[in-house]
Order: C-alpha cells, then sequence, then structure tokens
C-alpha cells in the first residue's frame, strides 16, 4: 500500500513539474502557427514577390534592366555613398566609442546622446536639414554657388545625408561591448610600455572586432538601403544624383514594373547577404564567448 | 629601487580616498597595504604606478621626483587583481607583449624576446603552457602568466593589487609562499594590496594599516600584530575581545574588575576601550589570584589545531571568545553549561578621545 501511495506521489510531482514549465500543446503550437503566419504575411511573402516580379517577364529583360546605363549610375553612386560613408562611421564609431566607454569626462551623457540623434530624427528631417544649410537659400548657399561647389542635389549632399542616418551604428554596436570589457587589458598595456596606437591596434581592437564588424555591416546596409534622406537632397537627376532606392521610385512611377523590381532585387538580395553575414558573426562571437567562459570555469 | 610617498592627497568628488599619506619603500622590501575596502589602498598603489594622479604630494623613485613621469617611464610592473591577460594573445605573446611594443632601437631581436620569454615562464613554472590562451588557464595560472609578464619588462618596482584576492584558498596559499620566495630570489622592491591579514602577515617584511585614506600604523608583521597602535588595528588584524571602562593610575576598571597595566600611570579615571587576543583569555576552573570574571561556557568549536570557547560572562551576559590548546582544552575538560572564571593576560588600552 505504501509502495503505491509512494509511486502515485511521484507520478503526480512529474506531472507538476512538465505542467509548471510548459504550456499546454495547443497553445505551443497555435503560437508557433501566429507566428509563422506573421512572418510570412510580412516577410518571406513580399521577398518572394520581388523576385517573383523581377523576373516575370524573363531573365534577359531581368538583365537589361540592371545593365542599361541609368542602373549602373544609380548602382555606382550607392556604391560610392556606402564606400564613403561607412568608413568614416568606422572611425567615428570607434573614437567615439572609445572615449565614452574607456575614459570619463564632463559632458558624456550629452555626447551619447547626440550619438543618438539621428535614430530619433526622422530621415526626411535629416535631408532637409542639410537643404537649409546648404542649399540655394541656405546658410552657405551663395558662398557656394560663388565658389562653384555643388552639396545639394550632388554627390556630396548624399553622401551628407548617408553618413548622417548611419552615424550611431557603429558606435552604438561598440559602446556596450567596450563598457563591458573594461579598461583593465589597456591600463596592462599602458604600464608595459605601448603607447596609445599600439594599444589601439594591439589591445582594443582585436577585442572588438566582432562587434566592429557587425556594425559595419548594419551601417553598409543601412547606407544603401537609404530613402528618405537621400530623396530629399538628391534632387532625382537620372544618371547623375539617383541611387538606387530612389532609382526603383522612379522606375515604378513609370510603371515599368519588371525594372523596378530587378534594380529591388539587387536590394533585396543585398539584405539577404547582409543578414547572413550578421547570422555568421553573431555565432562566431557567441562561440567565442562561450568557449571562453566554458574553459574559465574549469 | 626604493619608493618615496610625500603628503599624497586624493579625492574623489566629495570622497576623500587618500588623506597625507607618506610613507617609504626601501629597495628590495616586499610592502603590504593592508586595510578594508574603501581605504584607499588601491588607489594609493595606482598612484605609486601612475594610473591615477595625486591631487597633491609628490612620489619619489630612488630620491628622483617621478609624481610627472608617465606611467610608461616609470618602469614599474603591475599585477592587476582581475589578471587583465590580453585574452586575444597566446601566454606567450602575453609576456612578449612588454618587449615587442618598445621602439626599433631598444626592441630585443626576436631570438633574444624567445630566449627572455621561456627563461620567464619557467620562473614562474608555466614554460608548458605558452601556446594557450589566458581563457584556458585556471586562475592561479593567469596569476602567474599576469606576474611572468609585468616581469618581462625588467621593472625596478612591481606593484600587485590584490593578488591572490580572486583565488580559493588552497591555491592562494600555495601562491602566496611561492610569491615570498620569488622575492627573496629576485629582490624587487614589491608593494601589493591585500584586505587579507593573513595574507599580510605572512608574505610582507612591512606591513602598512590603512583605514579610510588614512595609514594607522606601519611596522613588520611582529609588531604590528603584537603592538597594535590604535583600536583599529588590533581589530582588524585578527580576533580580538574588547571590554569598555575606566582606566586611572595604571589600572584598567572593567565592571568589577581592575587588571594591572603597563602604561597610563599618570591617567586619571578616564574612560577608555580595553582589548584581549582571545589566546590571552585564561579559563581556570577555580578562582586564582589575579582577577577574574566568572563565566558560563556557551559554545565549544575543537575543530582544527586550537579549541575556540564562547563564554557568557555572568555579571552582563557579555561574550567573551578565548582560544585553547588542544592540552589545555583536554585537562580543563570543559563542558557547555560549565561555571568557569576567566582572568584576562596581556591587556592593551587606548583611552577614548573626547569627540
Amino acid at each position: 500500500m505504501s509502495s503505491t501511495v509512494s509511486h502515485l506521489g511521484h507520478y503526480q510531482a512529474k506531472v507538476a513539474r512538465s505542467r509548471a514549465t510548459s504550456e499546454p500543446a495547443w497553445i505551443r503550437w497555435s503560437l508557433i502557427a501566429i507566428a509563422l503566419a506573421f512572418l510570412s504575411l510580412f516577410l518571406f511573402i513580399p521577398l518572394a514577390a520581388v523576385f517573383t516580379e523581377a523576373l516575370r517577364k524573363g531573365f534577359e529583360t531581368y538583365i537589361a534592366a540592371l545593365i542599361e546605363p541609368d542602373a549602373l549610375s544609380a548602382i555606382k553612386l550607392t556604391v560610392i555613398a556606402a564606400a564613403i560613408s561607412v568608413p568614416l562611421n568606422l572611425v567615428f564609431g570607434v573614437a567615439a566609442a572609445w572615449a565614452t566607454a574607456k575614459f570619463d569626462f564632463k559632458g558624456k551623457s550629452v555626447l551619447i546622446t547626440l550619438i543618438d540623434l539621428p535614430f530619433a530624427v526622422s530621415p526626411v528631417i535629416a535631408g532637409l536639414i542639410y537643404v537649409l544649410i546648404f542649399g540655394l537659400q541656405g546658410w552657405f548657399g551663395e558662398w557656394l554657388i560663388d565658389n562653384d561647389y555643388k552639396v545639394i542635389f550632388a554627390i556630396p549632399g548624399i553622401v551628407l545625408a548617408t553618413v548622417f542616418v548611419t552615424f550611431p551604428f557603429v558606435a552604438r554596436e561598440l559602446i556596450p561591448l567596450m563598457q563591458a570589457q573594461g579598461k583593465e587589458e589597456e591600463e596592462a598595456a599602458l604600464v608595459l610600455g605601448a603607447s596609445g596606437w599600439q594599444i589601439l591596434w594591439r589591445v582594443t581592437l582585436p577585442n572588438i572586432k566582432w562587434g566592429l564588424l557587425y556594425g559595419v555591416i548594419l551601417t553598409n546596409a543601412r547606407a544603401m538601403g537609404e530613402f528618405g534622406a537621400v530623396s530629399v537632397v538628391s534632387g532625382h537627376i537620372r544618371g547623375m544624383t539617383n541611387t538606387m532606392p530612389l532609382h526603383v521610385e522612379i522606375l515604378y512611377n513609370e510603371y515599368n514594373y519588371a525594372a523596378a523590381f530587378a534594380v529591388a532585387s539587387l536590394l533585396a538580395f543585398l539584405a539577404l547577404v547582409t543578414l547572413a553575414l550578421k547570422t555568421f558573426i553573431e555565432w562566431q562571437s557567441a562561440r567565442s564567448a562561450r568557449t571562453t567562459e566554458q574553459l574559465s570555469e574549469e | 629601487m626604493s619608493i618615496e610617498i610625500r603628503n599624497i592627497h586624493k579625492r574623489f568628488g566629495k570622497f576623500n580616498a587618500l588623506n597625507n599619506i607618506n610613507l617609504d619603500v626601501p629597495t628590495g622590501e616586499l610592502v603590504a597595504l593592508l586595510g578594508p575596502s574603501g581605504c584607499g589602498k588601491t588607489t594609493l598603489l595606482r598612484i605609486i604606478a601612475g594610473l591615477e594622479a595625486a591631487d597633491e604630494g609628490s612620489i619619489l623613485f630612488h630620491g628622483s621626483d617621478a609624481t610627472s613621469r608617465d606611467v610608461r617611464e616609470r618602469e614599474v610592473g603591475f599585477v592587476f587583481q582581475h589578471y587583465a591577460l590580453f585574452r586575444h594573445m597566446t601566454v606567450f605573446e602575453n609576456v612578449a607583449f612588454g618587449l615587442r611594443v618598445r621602439p626599433r632601437k631598444t626592441r630585443p631581436s626576436e631570438a633574444e624576446i624567445h630566449r627572455r620569454v621561456h627563461a620567464l615562464l619557467e620562473l614562474v613554472q608555466l614554460d608548458w603552457l605558452a601556446g594557450r590562451y589566458p581563457p584556458q588557464l585556471s586562475g592561479g595560472q593567469r596569476q602567474r602568466i599576469a606576474l611572468a609578464r609585468a616581469l618581462a619588462v625588467e621593472p625596478k618596482v612591481l606593484l600587485l593589487d590584490e593578488p591572490f584576492g580572486a583565488l580559493d584558498a588552497k591555491v592562494r596559499k600555495d601562491l602566496r609562499r611561492w610569491l615570498r620566495r620569488l622575492h627573496d630570489e629576485l629582490h624587487i622592491t614589491s608593494v601589493f594590496v591585500t584586505h587579507d591579514q593573513e595574507e599580510a602577515l605572512e608574505v610582507a617584511d612591512r606591513i602598512v594599516v590603512m583605514n579610510q585614506g588614512n595609514i594607522e600604523q606601519i611596522g613588520s608583521p611582529q609588531d604590528v600584530y603584537d603592538q597594535p597602535a590604535s583600536p583599529f588595528v588590533y581589530k582588524f588584524l585578527g580576533n580580538v575581545n574588547q571590554f569598555h571602562g575606566r582606566v586611572h593610575a595604571g589600572k584598567a576598571h572593567i565592571d568589577t574588575l581592575a587588571l594591572d597595566i603597563d602604561d597610563h600611570h599618570e591617567t586619571d579615571n578616564t574612560p577608555a576601550h580595553a582589548f584581549v587576543r582571545p589566546h590571552d583569555i585564561e579559563v581556570l576552573r577555580e578562582r586564582g589570584t589575579q582577577p577574574a570574571f566568572s563565566a558560563v561556557v556557551s559554545y565549544i568549536n575543537a575543530i582544527g589545531p586550537l579549541v575556540r570557547v564562547e563564554l557568557q560572562r555572568q555579571d552582563n551576559q557579555s561574550i567573551v571568545e578565548a582560544e585553547l590548546t588542544r592540552e589545555r582544552f583536554r585537562e580543563l575538560a570543559l563542558q557547555q553549561g560549565e561555571a568557569v572564571y576567566i582572568q584576562p593576560r596581556n591587556v592593551r588600552v587606548f583611552l577614548d578621545v573626547p569627540n
């Protein structure tokens, strides 16, 4: 009798435990179904649509839309804007993160808030700011015209707008990482006689390489995909100041759907590559963090 | 190289971290900065290293002013509490770092770097770990690598911040004996920070006891343990029983007892605290000729070489702690709840400072 009771007790304990840690099957499956439906509706179907629409009129039309001079010029401009803004924000981001994470100074929180500003400001406003400063009626407009410099409706304006909207990406990625790592290693290097540059190259950068790469990839994705801010300062001159997103818009407004989706598919492809790289980097940095932890526990 | 610390002040906002610190560390000595956390000992160590700047005062290395000298030019080796090994470099590269970052003119050749790094790794008995990465090492191994790395630049002064603080008890004991032997071999002027009095008493030539940004006492381990200069030092170094009473003409009056003391012969009826170490509490079955409290045995802990006995005084119910040798304990055959007499020896008295 007593053994039956104890068995029963054991069984009940087991049931209680599984109930305590998980929901009934029907709840679990409906949650998964809702999540999948949501993902399909908002991500998978649009992504598939981009590629289907792009290839609807055949592969030749698709290629033709991409190698057409205006499209090539848009691709070129997008790459230029990214090629300038990514290194700029890389340098700035590392410098800002280094300063805020490793040193204490007055106005540090103000600086961090300023770095975040582009996240808070609508990209269209960002573009407008540059029009107001460098445009024809802007603060420096007359001086720029007198000296024959073109900023607005030209490449410099596009680069400026891109730099502005991608400003926080690298710094935001690095600041928490560097704060968590502390400054003991840098101090150790300093006592051992290393100069500031040596510390940066040999100690700080190797420790943040994965976070840095992650930030760069996000910056690049945003730089190539930016629409609002660039749209304001570009002037939409075909073959001159059109980036890829702007080119897509023009083609679409001209009812040239096949070409619009062809160029859009390039941007979508870029997004997929970015995602793959991002996943790889997350996996890499998690792996190195995990081995570090495991081994240090031994 | 000797270190002289002159009138060092340091404030963090409103907090007084260091208050007019003066200290001489002669060449070749191993000195412990001992104190509770927040007493300013680490700040002082970092000021010596040049990682922190003092608000006032100066630091002299071998007689010459180093106050404004850059960290890199101070020729100090610093061992951090959490080792601060470069996690992305092998053990070999960690130790070689200080040599590799030298300007080309003074940088040793690759062969020389190899020779010196391996010599240092042998010194810390970890040559077989040269190819490993810091996360793959145990705490004790990391600490020894950190020491080898600090020694690689041939520092004139070695500074260690809580060098054994993050290690477990057994490793800590082994490693501090090993550090003592290493110091006896190398004779490098060394300062280490610790909050563990046992560690300071065992390893250091001299102990600097600090409290709230002030130096309470400087002396050999024997001195600070046997002749504490203040109630703080008394309480910080080992267990102690504290009694409150009055001092009058060379006698300490603690409640009903009048105990003979060595000094304060001129003192007239002044409030004071008396301190007695647990091993100076004599436990007796019969009342002797000396003044004694009557007490009841309230707790016995007989683990280890000494038997710890807690006694409750019968006059005011306060607890007195005594330490007896195993022999004495057997002789007395004490049982919990028994009535005994306790007789304080070597009473040390500090007069209450009027506020």
